[in-house]
């Protein structure tokens, strides 16, 4: 299998605790940057795109002066969103490169809510709400956290299952994370007790069944497999990205159409379709959490297992460690490694088909990442074996 | 009658879109006038037929919950002091495909369930910027048939 388009080189910065980086935004992500460009063994100058998304606040100008490159050849975003489009912005670097506009495109996230306040969060809403906040903000709906609850209450009401398989999914995130040394919660194991016992933020959610807010960023280098020859890394090919159609977002995903789910079905169906392979063939799997229910909907929705089969598919830690039933999350994902937003699942994605995750799968060949799961559009990136 | 989430909870800014929700003082829902499909919330062009006469069509201002979800962070400073609330989805009787937001009122947040049946009650509250009158459709457990 060969993708057009290769991965050449990952970085991030430290990951910190919401508030707690010495760092600026912007310093995180060029840190994030040089690290990418060192690990890939290019020249930084030679780096001529930038990619990102969520509005990234990160400017494409300012950062290529800051990192003194010689040119700017490809400066994308993805419509806005959130973490949904975390693998979209992998796409558009390969089409960047692809496409022969650009060599070396760097796709990123960075992020310090310290500096800049917590995503998701309702802000400057004033004592009137307006526009599609007016239908549900009147109401007392307002993050993501309630919205994304509302369609988990559904999909568990319809399938019978229990708060266990959302435990497990948490669980699994916490214990791989122990087994990596850039993880926030690296050395501070969880337990099912633990779990159970901690506060409700919005039922059926627990404050464990929600990620984290950190601060940091990440990145990687995308180009095409000729000029990766001329680097240090192995270089790992983008075999397919997927975006997938939705709803436009907030009040609209409550109607009937949508109620119940996180709108992946159709971004899975693009993906197997364009890689001519199936949910069984994948050897790791990185499935962004913002909170545990949509992870288990997107399982569904992707095709890894039955809605009535999910509880079992993610019990008695099949989802734990390098020798799980569906290696998931290897790294800690956004609960146990850091919330950037989706982007530490795709370095962990790429270091999977290296072979140096801190929780390493034998032999991959298939390394999936799933971005934001509840936000449209959705997408999906699929790294391959060179 | 005091608001469910208090009287100081945060009130809709009226638009073209959302005015009759809010105000008419029944559930009302846009339709198409060429191809009869409901759209929820408004917009400016049919999703079913791409036409542009829409209007908004009375429903019987029945209802059955389709999920519920308990909050208990607040994540507003206004809501510190009514957590837990419950948010519920309801259909709407009469427009088919069609949810809404809203609460439950007088009726304890874990007692309420997906399928009961609920009708449509108005929270009335003088608009401070228009001084019109607010009909802020919410709902009630509807008497078992």
């Amino acid at each position: 299998m060969q993708g057009q388009a290769v991965v050449a080189g990952v970085g991030e910065s430290t990951y910190y605790t919401r508030g707690k980086s010495p760092d600026s935004e912007f310093q995180l992500t060029c840190t994030a940057i040089r690290n990418a460009v060192e690990d890939a063994g290019l020249d930084l100058a030679e780096v001529d795109g930038f990619v990102s998304y969520m509005d990234s606040r990160n400017d494409p100008l300012r950062l290529a002066h800051a990192l003194g490159v010689k040119e700017l050849r490809w400066s994308t975003t993805c419509w806005p969103g959130g973490g949904n489009n975390a693998a979209a912005a992998v796409q558009l670097a390969d089409a960047g490169v692809t496409g022969g506009y650009a060599n070396y495109v760097v796709a990123f996230r960075g992020l310090a809510q310290g500096q800049f306040g917590r995503f998701g969060q309702p802000r400057g809403l004033g004592n009137r709400v307006h526009g599609e906040m007016a239908w549900r903000g009147t109401y007392g709906l307002l993050s993501p956290a309630q919205e994304c609850a509302l369609h988990t209450a559904r999909f568990m009401h319809d399938h019978g299952i229990s708060q266990e398989a959302l435990c497990d999914i948490t669980l699994a995130c916490y214990a791989n994370a122990q087994r990596n040394p850039r993880a926030i919660r690296y050395g501070r194991p969880l337990t099912r007790e633990e779990y159970h016992e901690s506060r409700w933020i919005v039922e059926p959610f627990h404050l464990f069944d929600c990620c984290p807010e950190n601060d940091g960023a990440a990145a990687i280098i995308v180009t095409t497999p000729e000029r990766a020859r001329d680097l240090d890394q192995t270089a790992v090919p983008i075999l397919a990205c997927a975006q997938g159609l939705g709803p436009k977002y907030g009040f609209h995903a409550f109607q009937e159409r949508w109620l119940g789910g996180t709108f992946y079905r159709n971004v899975g169906e693009a993906i197997w379709q364009r890689a001519g392979v199936k949910p069984a063939d994948i050897d790791v799997l990185q499935l962004y959490e913002n909170f545990t229910g949509p992870v288990m909907m997107t399982l569904c929705e992707m095709g890894f297992c039955e809605p009535g089969e999910v509880e079992a598919f993610v019990a008695d830690g099949a989802l734990e460690g390098p020798d799980a039933k569906l290696p998931f999350n290897t790294s800690g994902g956004n609960i146990g490694e850091a919330y950037i937003h989706g982007f530490e699942l795709v370095t962990e994605a790429v270091r999977q088909v290296r072979g140096d995750s801190t929780c390493q799968i034998a032999d991959v060949d298939l390394s999936l990442v799933v971005a934001g799961p509840g936000y449209a559009p959705g997408s999906s990136v699929l790294f391959c074996r060179g | 009658m005091a608001r469910y989430l208090g009287d100081d909870w945060l009130l809709p800014a009226l638009d073209a879109a959302n005015e009759s929700w809010f105000t008419a003082g029944k559930i009302t829902v846009q339709s198409c006038d060429e191809c009869g499909v409901f759209q929820h919330p408004p917009e400016e062009v049919c999703g079913g037929c791409q036409g542009t006469n829409l209007s908004v069509k009375d429903c019987s201002g029945g209802g059955t919950v389709e999920s519920v979800a308990v909050v208990h962070h607040p994540v507003h400073p206004g809501l510190s002091e009514h957590c837990p609330y419950a948010i519920v989805v309801v259909s709407i009787d009469d427009a088919p495909g069609v949810n809404a937001i809203g609460n439950v009122l007088n009726h304890p947040p874990h007692e309420i369930a997906i399928g009961q049946r609920v009708r449509a009650v108005f929270e009335e509250v003088r608009d401070p910027d228009s001084g019109g009158m607010l009909r802020i459709p919410q709902w009630e457990i509807a008497a078992e048939v």
